[in-house]
């Protein structure tokens, strides 16, 4: 046990939704040795991957941009088969998508024929829940992420966050075992997305679901993990893991996140330079030597 | 407002020049034709006189009984072509839909009839009557085939079309939420694929109109659509009842575009939050 997590058990005050108990060890998800190529191409996506995410643990993908993230988190799910691997949730093997493991898309997903109340409803009435029990669920739904007023207005009467926000609840009404989330937040603007990162922390915090969330975003990655693994592209593999041994909840403004920041970034900067002298865009940023001493020598010659 | 002009700026151009009325008809003379076709008679296309219009200047009032307005041949016309549609287009949604359904969802039977649709669809309705009448004869039969070849591939190639703009996460979402095998169809592709299916259906009802006219204007059966009494102005050279009947064609035509397709389109899309319908 690190030290953060012994400081949420014991620390004052006590998760409120540590009451409804959970089973011991539900939302263990086991990805044992991933092997993933796209058709058409000789590189591996992912070779080789395993992870092991633990019971209410929030772990945090990074990596540039086409390095097999988001391939992984589609394979947590079911939405894409390995070549090779299996992936476990709780020790059984998962065969496809279903609402023990939820997705929480980067464009929401949400049905636009829909309400928000009826697409939180929507996992629930395909399990075969009664009327009555499923309106209840889908009020404390949507209290839980804030939207009460906001039940019956259609998808595109929604702002981005609160679209998000709806797909969050759409996911945790059923209750799953592990939330899988894609880059949730990519198409928010800052401010938004901090009050999401807040908001998401609280929820977990709540509820101690097992999160597996990808991102590209360090800073993102930061604020909410417990742990964050960094993936090599070409072939997808895991490069580094690091564990942030910050409390929860956090307070996103402090110094140790901002120097966390700084740390992981430098990890990963090599990562994303390599990449993208793969791709010949090699781009290193300059420093304001470089660019006075470029801003000097124009005009010299008039 | 345009149309009253123009419409009044031919009127009096006929009057003034005095254009014959068997080569190219003012609007009053469509529109005596219009009512006589409803058994109304009148007679606005003469020039001012005594008991104009309701009665005809220099003639004795024609005194046989005329059947009332709702037995008049514009009414049954109508009700028969009305008839015919209905019946035809549904039959024409049921193959159209099925065969874009299996088109968006098997590659291989797209690759297959794809580009055959797209040819079908450049082929004139009016193609399909010499067919018809040889294989199922000159009777209602032949003209519901004309009809349903008519509109059914475009109706087919709209859906797929249509079928395909759907966002794959929708399917993800619904998979994930645990709508499997035929719930997947009914509650998530089913929904997603309305706006699709409107902007299909209305694509599928100009052709199936089209298609219908031409039949109708061929086929001489004992039951008497518009396109019959189009056939008829042309036998009797009634160019005014010729132009009454294209003018009635051109307005049925729109109304159920407008009142009907265009509403429900904009009706699904005001609900998707897509951009308004026109």
């Amino acid at each position: 046990m690190t030290i953060a997590e012994e400081e949420i058990r014991t620390g004052s005050p006590p998760p409120p939704a540590d009451a409804p108990k959970e089973p011991v060890g539900r939302g263990r998800l086991v990805l044992d040795k991933i092997d993933k190529t796209f058709p058409g191409t000789q590189m591996a996506a992912v070779r080789q991957l395993s992870l092991t995410c633990e019971p209410g643990e929030f772990v945090v993908v990074v990596g540039p941009s086409g390095c097999g993230k988001s391939t992984l988190l589609n394979v947590a799910a079911g939405m894409l088969k390995p070549e090779g691997g299996r992936v476990l949730l709780d020790g059984r093997p998962i065969n496809g998508p279903g609402p023990d493991r939820a997705v929480v898309f980067q464009d929401h997903g949400l049905f636009p024929w829909l309400t928000a109340g009826q697409n939180i409803e929507f996992g629930l009435k395909m399990s075969g829940m009664g009327k009555e029990q499923r309106r209840h669920r889908v009020e404390e739904a949507l209290r839980m992420v804030h939207l009460s007023q906001s039940g019956r207005k259609l998808v595109h009467e929604l702002s981005g966050g609160m679209r998000q926000r709806v797909a969050i609840a759409r996911s945790l009404v059923m209750n799953p075992s592990v939330l899988l989330m894609d880059e949730p937040f990519a198409a928010l603007d800052a401010q938004t997305r901090t009050l999401m990162h807040a908001q998401l922390q609280d929820l977990w915090v709540q509820t101690r679901k097992t999160i597996l969330f990808v991102t590209h975003s360090v800073g993102e990655a930061v604020r909410l993990a417990d742990r964050i693994i960094v993936l090599h592209a070409h072939p997808g593999r895991i490069r580094a893991e690091i564990a942030i041994e910050l409390p929860h909840p956090r307070n996103f403004d402090s110094r140790e996140i901002g120097e966390l920041v700084h740390r992981v970034r430098r990890e990963i900067e090599d990562e994303v330079n390599r990449v993208n002298a793969q791709m010949a865009e090699y781009w290193k940023p300059q420093t304001p030597d470089d660019l006075g001493g470029h801003l000097v020598d124009m005009g010299g010659g008039i | 407002m345009i149309w009253a002009v123009i419409l009044l700026t031919w009127e009096g151009a006929y009057r003034v020049i005095g254009w014959k009325a068997y080569q190219f008809p003012a609007p009053s003379h469509v529109l005596d034709s219009t009512l006589d076709m409803l058994n109304v008679r009148a007679y606005f296309g003469q020039p001012l006189h005594r008991g104009w219009p309701w009665r005809a200047k220099n003639q004795l009032p024609d005194e046989r009984p005329r059947s009332p307005i709702y037995r008049s041949p514009l009414v049954i016309a109508q009700l028969v072509s009305g008839t015919r549609l209905v019946v035809g287009f549904s039959i024409s949604i049921l193959i159209g839909g099925m065969l874009g359904l299996l088109m968006w969802r098997w590659r291989g039977v797209d690759e297959f009839f794809g580009p055959l649709f797209l040819g079908m669809q450049t082929l004139p309705s009016v193609c399909w009557i010499p067919l018809a009448i040889l294989t199922f004869g000159i009777n209602e039969s032949g003209i519901l085939f004309v009809l349903v070849m008519g509109s059914c591939f475009a109706i087919a190639i709209a859906l797929r079309d249509g079928l395909r703009t759907i966002p794959p996460v929708y399917q993800k979402a619904g998979l994930m939420l645990g709508a499997g095998g035929w719930r997947l169809y009914r509650y998530v592709l089913l929904p997603a694929s309305l706006p699709a299916m409107t902007s299909s259906l209305r694509q599928g009802f100009s052709f199936a109109w089209r298609s219908l006219m031409g039949a109708e204007l061929i086929f001489m059966v004992w039951n008497r659509g518009l396109g019959f009494l189009l056939h008829v102005g042309r036998e009797f050279s009634d160019i005014s009842q010729v132009i009454a009947v294209m003018a009635m064609m051109v307005i049925v035509g729109m109304i159920v575009d407008r009142w009907f397709f265009a509403a429900l389109e904009k009706r699904v899309h005001a609900r998707f939050g897509l951009q308004a319908a026109r």
